[in-house]
């Protein structure tokens, strides 16, 4: 398998706070991988990091064969990279629609008929503004924006933050649909038993480094961590 | 009562202007989170370039070469003066950028074509009167009116409809997810800039037919264009239009009773706005809406 994402000792500041020290990880073609941690632990500045909204100041960051470490995330969305952010970031003054039309559609499989199959609820909404949305459904629109850029790497940033379990299951159905399609996807999760189901392999951040990494099945067999870990988090 | 009508026109005329002043402002406020003291500059070059191309291109000519100059000389100012700055959070910055530019441009202007008032020449057939009784209602200013009104009816299907439409809206609400969706948010602002500054050149351009052009033609339509976009609230297109025109009008009324007073209504439907109603008459709703 070669590896579509690798992150190598990367270094991010908000202002003058010194939030990632020197975290490197990987992801592989057609890999699930896992980012844990607690809240603060510097999951979110990863995921911007990669995508290029948070530059790194120091490391570098390869995707797909190029080094974009400098780039605009704009020019990283192009290179083939979707990224669904942190509470989803629907605009909600645009209908869903409009949120669809925003992204940069890139030729592939994926269209707005494909999306509308793979969630139909956005289709039947799609005059609907986003606001109007239920959580779930503003979930779905934003995992479906970056589709249409038909992606080779997938970012997902708490999916699964406020959502009804059901509807959380919905989401990582949808994550895997997304391998078996091809894509590779990094994963940042708070909910910690959910997140180790779907993933190949996990990665532990605590204080902007990387504390752990191994294998899901490895983690999810040493009980002691994955107590402290979900004890840690607000919400398990 | 027909002073009051011909003083109300006269009013709405000036509200047109300030309406399609604001509403370039308050793009490239909403997009760009630029205050551009500039804009009235780009009035003037508008208005300025349409004046020299006129004996080559004719009125119609210059009427379109006029704002595209405009927005071509945006698009430059963006590009190398506006750009470097966005990646300060302080609009500060590019506040007295472009406060400084507008000294510039208009103190340029004053070298190039000089301090006095120069007319514009407009067609004769749109300077008859459309009625004998209503003598004030030129062809021209039936024109002025009906192509602001076009102008912004385009804008708003452009907002709505298109995919570069529907980007400016989705940025002036968060433009670091516009931009992780693979939109070049640098062409967008570059582009919504340019466009700001196309509307201002076509106000200047239409004010020169009636007004003449002058220098200082652009900084004494800026603050009321500003006042426009606070009444009808900021980040409202709407709301600019409709401040402008309210504005205007309400200015043309004053002057038929208390002349002096004109200018300081606008300031004074500013006061009561903000007092009664903080965000303006649309300001509420959010961005473009």
């Amino acid at each position: 398998m070669s590896t579509v994402l690798e992150a190598k000792g990367v270094e991010a500041y908000y202002g003058k706070s010194h939030i990632l020290h020197g975290v490197s990880l990987s992801v592989a073609e057609r890999e699930i991988v896992t980012v844990l941690g607690r809240n603060g632990a510097g999951k979110t500045t990863t995921m911007r990091a990669l995508m290029g909204l948070t530059p790194p100041r120091g490391g570098s960051v390869t995707m797909l064969g190029s080094d974009v470490t400098r780039w605009p995330s704009y020019r990283i969305a192009r290179l083939g990279v979707g990224y669904v952010p942190e509470g989803r970031k629907i605009f909600g003054h645009l209908t869903v629609l409009e949120n669809l039309m925003v992204s940069e559609a890139r030729p592939g499989k994926w269209n707005l008929d494909r999306v509308f199959e793979l969630f139909p609820r956005l289709g039947e909404r799609k005059g609907q503004l986003g606001r109007q949305l239920s959580g779930g459904e503003q979930e779905m629109l934003a995992i479906a924006r970056p589709l249409l850029l038909n992606p080779r790497i997938m970012l997902l940033d708490e999916p699964s933050q406020g959502l009804a379990p059901l509807v959380v299951q919905e989401v990582m159905q949808v994550v895997r649909t997304m391998r078996d399609e091809g894509l590779s996807v990094l994963l940042v999760e708070q909910n910690v038993p959910l997140s180790l189901g779907v993933a190949d392999r996990a990665y532990i951040l605590d204080d902007g480094k990387v504390v752990y990494s191994g294998t899901a099945a490895e983690l999810s067999a040493n009980e002691e961590l994955v107590e402290r870990l979900a004890g840690a988090t607000a919400q398990h | 009562m027909q002073l009051l009508l011909f003083n109300a026109f006269n009013g709405l005329i000036q509200g047109v202007f300030y309406a399609l002043m604001a509403l370039g402002l308050a793009l490239i406020l909403s997009l760009n989170s630029v205050i551009n003291m500039a804009h009235g500059g780009f009035l003037v070059i508008g208005a300025y370039l349409a004046y020299t191309l006129a004996p080559y291109l004719g009125f119609w000519g210059a009427l379109v070469a006029g704002p595209l100059g405009a927005a071509v000389i945006g698009l430059v100012v963006e590009r190398f003066l506006v750009r470097p700055l966005y990646k300060r959070p302080d609009p500060l910055y590019t506040l007295l950028l472009t406060f400084g530019l507008a000294l510039i441009i208009e103190d340029l202007t004053r070298t190039i074509w000089g301090a006095q008032g120069l007319p514009f020449q407009i067609p004769d057939i749109l300077n008859s009167s459309v009625s004998s009784v209503l003598f004030f209602i030129t062809g021209y200013r039936v024109l002025v009116v009906g192509i602001t009104l076009l102008v912004v009816l385009g804008l708003w299907a452009m907002l709505r409809y298109t995919r570069l439409g529907i980007r400016i809206r989705a940025g002036t609400l968060d433009l670091e997810t516009v931009s992780s969706l693979g939109v070049n948010i640098y062409l967008l602002r570059a582009l919504n800039f340019a466009l700001g500054c196309l509307l201002a050149g076509l106000a200047g351009v239409l004010a020169a037919g009636i007004l003449g052009l002058t220098p200082p033609m652009g900084s004494s339509l800026i603050m009321p264009s500003f006042v426009a976009i606070i009444v009808g609230g900021v980040g409202s297109l709407v709301g600019a239009v409709l401040g402008g025109l309210i504005i205007g009008v309400a200015a043309g009324i004053t002057t038929t009773y208390y002349p002096a007073a004109s200018d300081a209504v606008i300031y004074l439907i500013m006061l009561v706005v903000l007092v009664l109603r903080p965000r303006g008459l649309l300001g509420q709703e959010g961005l473009f809406e």
